[in-house]
């Protein structure tokens, strides 16, 4: 029985000893615990938070940074963090943060904001634009994160596929039309040809509903999911039913992918490392970083992409002026208020962004650069000849209503899309859904503008 | 439910007071650190969750943090929501159609087929059904993906080409689940099945019944109550079941096969709800309750 006592004993402390405090260890020196997401397509993350690690470790002695990696897709590691930031004692010291989510833990008070740091950092004042600044802003307009990337986005197009279909290239859609009818006749021309691809299903999650419906419902005639002067959230509408319509036409005329590629959570590999480069595909409605999956860095390199491969704007409905519409989100690196090294934390947030660090994520991802330094470095531009015209779209760029109901509208959206991109409810049908659906979401009827 | 009123079984060896405290201890000391255990592990989690749905707790955002009581508002909420109304009716025809229908009928079968056969024969079958059994979830979901997707197997065999688990997913995760399942009321029928007594049989073969009379009039009633333990320990099981369907179909497309526990993990962990997906699993318990009730009954009905 003694024994049985010692035993149970031992796993009670072993037990008890799992919540310790680990921030600093018993020979005094601190450790910081940095989250990020990482896939075996997506390295480049993980080789900017190495090499800073490596920098930051040789300046700071007694301080260890742990790189903790979340494998899998956006949506993976939003779940992951959000159980993690549960408790002050899960909770990493740095993470990698999209800025949609930023706003909905500034509310709950688990970001730490940065100003103070910020203004000792002359990096912050020379190299970053005012626009990126905004990206992590908080709802009480203090800075909740170092922007590692920015984006916009746009058409992409197979130039052998358009010229064997009889198109012309460059190609400069105006209209939703025009993408349509150039879609039909791919479709017509080259039977075995994808016309068309988006995202447009839960699985991508906010790729869905960014890179698919925002791209569209921000091209409509002053369409919006907030109002700006009501301060309330836009219940659907016309606007709304359109950008659905699209959508719906799109798979029900067949011009898109098949049901089993549009639900794939690998669908942009397959568009990027298969169809594209075998010209099996037409346009994708896609980020300024898919270029990033043909470089030299990538892990299947397509050389030929700079001579086959084209990109234009997505139009807005009906040409309307700017003519243009892209969003604009991208990824910052935050602070958590529960860190229990404050300084070190940001200390390491500065290495990580500057410029060096920087450079080598851009490199790799192809995400936009959000320091003036690495969007001027020659090694920046030099082997990516799209990077201009997507960093020149920020001139017609929408950023989300980043408020902290955000997600929770999203997650609708998305309902939304997926039942349309099934066939399983009209657009219309889709569009009454949202609208019942948004009051629950944003918190009340009183913050809804019935359309 | 009612229960038996049995006497009082007679007390034989009533310790004297002196040695009754070092009684308690003698079972509680080697017992105590379990119950801690199962108490901080099991017990305080249900008891969260309990509390929680009825709660507008979510997993990010000010409700994290600051989450109030809300009452019964998930659940009103609940019983509005077309696609939790959706969700219950595609698990139950899940249930319906891989456990009680597919599972208990394929493994009654198998079962009666395997008597009398060889040692050969039997371990020969044996071994297939159960290795389906053994495989985890996500490697027997990953075999039936490659086996119904447009390249896979089924379709080179029918030369066809087909989204199955886009055309027919409801019937795509019930054929995986029966496949996966079967084996476990097979088992539980070959013990059934050999304890019945041969010479009743042979005495219903004599007197001129045929197999099919055989089956109906002696065998079935003599298995009753494994047929009902069986039928309530695989409806428990697949009312439960996660892993296979988000695997094979990940609740889609849209959502077409999207079964209460799909529901609620969406809710709670991709749109971050805990309170309300709390709820959900609330309402999942209640209805295994009630089914598992609806069984026992079955039994006692029997015994009556």
């Amino acid at each position: 029985m003694r024994r049985t006592l010692a035993g149970s004993l031992l796993l009670l402390t072993a037990v008890a000893g799992c919540g310790a405090d680990t921030e600093q260890n018993a020979s005094g020196s601190k450790e910081l615990e940095v989250l990020y997401k990482v896939e075996p397509t997506w390295p480049h993350l993980e080789k900017m938070l190495t090499d800073a690690k490596k920098q930051y470790e040789a300046a700071h002695s007694g301080v260890t940074v742990k790189l903790t990696p979340v494998q899998g897709n956006n949506e993976a590691y939003y779940t992951k963090l959000a159980l993690l930031n549960r408790s002050p004692d899960s909770a990493p010291d740095v993470y990698l943060h999209d800025t949609f989510q930023v706003n909905a833990d500034v509310a709950a008070g688990k970001l730490a904001p940065l100003d103070d740091y910020l203004a000792t950092w002359p990096d912050w004042k020379e190299q970053f634009p005012d626009s990126v600044k905004q990206a992590a802003k908080g709802g009480d307009g203090k800075i909740y994160g170092v922007p590692i990337s920015t984006d916009t986005r746009g058409l992409w197009y197979q130039k052998d596929v358009f010229a064997k279909a009889g198109l012309p290239v460059p190609w400069e859609p105006k209209t939703w039309n025009d993408v349509l009818t150039a879609a039909r006749t791919i479709k017509q021309k080259l039977p075995d040809v994808l016309p068309f691809t988006m995202y447009s299903t839960k699985i991508h999650g906010e790729a869905s509903t960014m890179q698919g419906f925002e791209m569209l419902l921000y091209g409509t005639p002053e369409g919006t999911l907030y109002d700006e002067a009501q301060k309330k959230w836009v219940a659907g509408g016309k606007q709304f039913t359109d950008a659905l319509t699209f959508v719906n036409t799109i798979y029900r005329e067949e011009l898109g992918p098949k049901q089993a590629d549009a639900h794939n959570a690998k669908l942009a590999d397959k568009v990027n490392y298969e169809w594209f480069p075998n010209a099996k595909l037409g346009i994708a409605l896609d980020g300024a970083w898919t270029a990033s999956a043909w470089k030299p860095t990538s892990t299947k390199p397509w050389a030929e992409w700079k001579d086959k491969m084209g990109w234009t704007v997505m139009p807005t409905q009906n040409g309307e002026e700017p003519g243009a519409v892209s969003m604009s989100g991208g990824w910052v690196m935050a602070m958590s208020s529960y860190a229990k090294n404050k300084q070190e934390a940001w200390d390491f947030i500065a290495v990580a962004t500057n410029k060096e660090n920087s450079l080598t994520y851009s490199l790799g991802s192809g995400d936009l650069a959000p320091r003036k330094d690495v969007a001027a470095d020659p090694k920046y531009t030099a082997d990516n000849p799209s990077v201009k015209f997507f960093t020149d779209l920020a001139s017609v760029t929408h950023y989300r209503p980043a408020f902290e109901e955000y997600p929770k509208v999203s997650a609708q959206i998305q309902e939304a899309l997926e039942a349309v991109t099934t066939g399983s409810k009209t657009p219309e049908e889709a569009t009454a859904d949202y609208a019942k659906a948004l009051p629950t979401a944003v918190g009340g009827p009183d913050k809804v503008l019935a359309k | 439910m009612t229960v038996a009123t049995a006497p009082a079984p007679p007390v034989t060896n009533t310790p004297p007071s002196g040695s009754s405290r070092r009684g308690v201890l003698r079972w509680l000391l080697p017992l105590g650190p379990a119950i801690v255990l199962l108490a901080l592990f099991l017990a305080g989690p249900i008891l969260w969750s309990v509390y929680v749905a009825f709660t507008n707790e979510t997993l990010t955002g000010s409700a994290s943090v600051n989450s109030e009581f809300v009452g019964l508002a998930n659940f009103t909420r609940l019983f509005d929501d077309p696609n939790f109304i959706n969700s219950f009716v595609l698990t139950f025809v899940f249930v319906i159609g891989s456990a009680v229908i597919g599972q208990n009928t394929l493994g009654l079968i198998i079962a009666l087929l395997q008597r009398g056969r060889g040692r050969t024969t039997r371990s020969v079958v044996n071994g297939v059904v159960i290795a389906a059994w053994v495989v985890p979830e996500v490697v027997a979901a990953a075999c039936w993906f490659s086996f119904l997707a447009e390249e896979g197997t089924l379709n080179a065999v029918l030369g066809i080409s087909q989204e199955w688990l886009y055309t027919a997913p409801m019937l795509a995760v019930i054929l995986a689940n029966v496949w996966r399942g079967t084996a476990f009321s097979m088992l539980v029928y070959s013990a059934a099945l050999s304890e019945v007594p041969k010479d009743l049989v042979e005495a219903a073969a004599v007197d001129g019944a045929g197999p099919g009379r055989r089956l109906l009039h002696i065998t079935l009633p003599l298995i009753r109550r494994s047929i009902m333990a069986n039928l309530m320990l695989i409806t428990l099981q697949t009312l439960a079941s996660f892993g296979l369907i988000y695997a094979l179909t990940g609740g889609g497309p849209g959502t077409a096969s999207q079964t209460t526990p799909l529901y609620m993990y969406e809710q709670a962990f991709r749109y971050f709800e805990i309170g309300y997906g709390s709820a959900i699993a609330l309402v999942m318990l209640v209805v295994g309750a009630l089914f598992s009730l609806l069984y026992l009954r079955l039994i006692k009905v029997e015994d009556a």
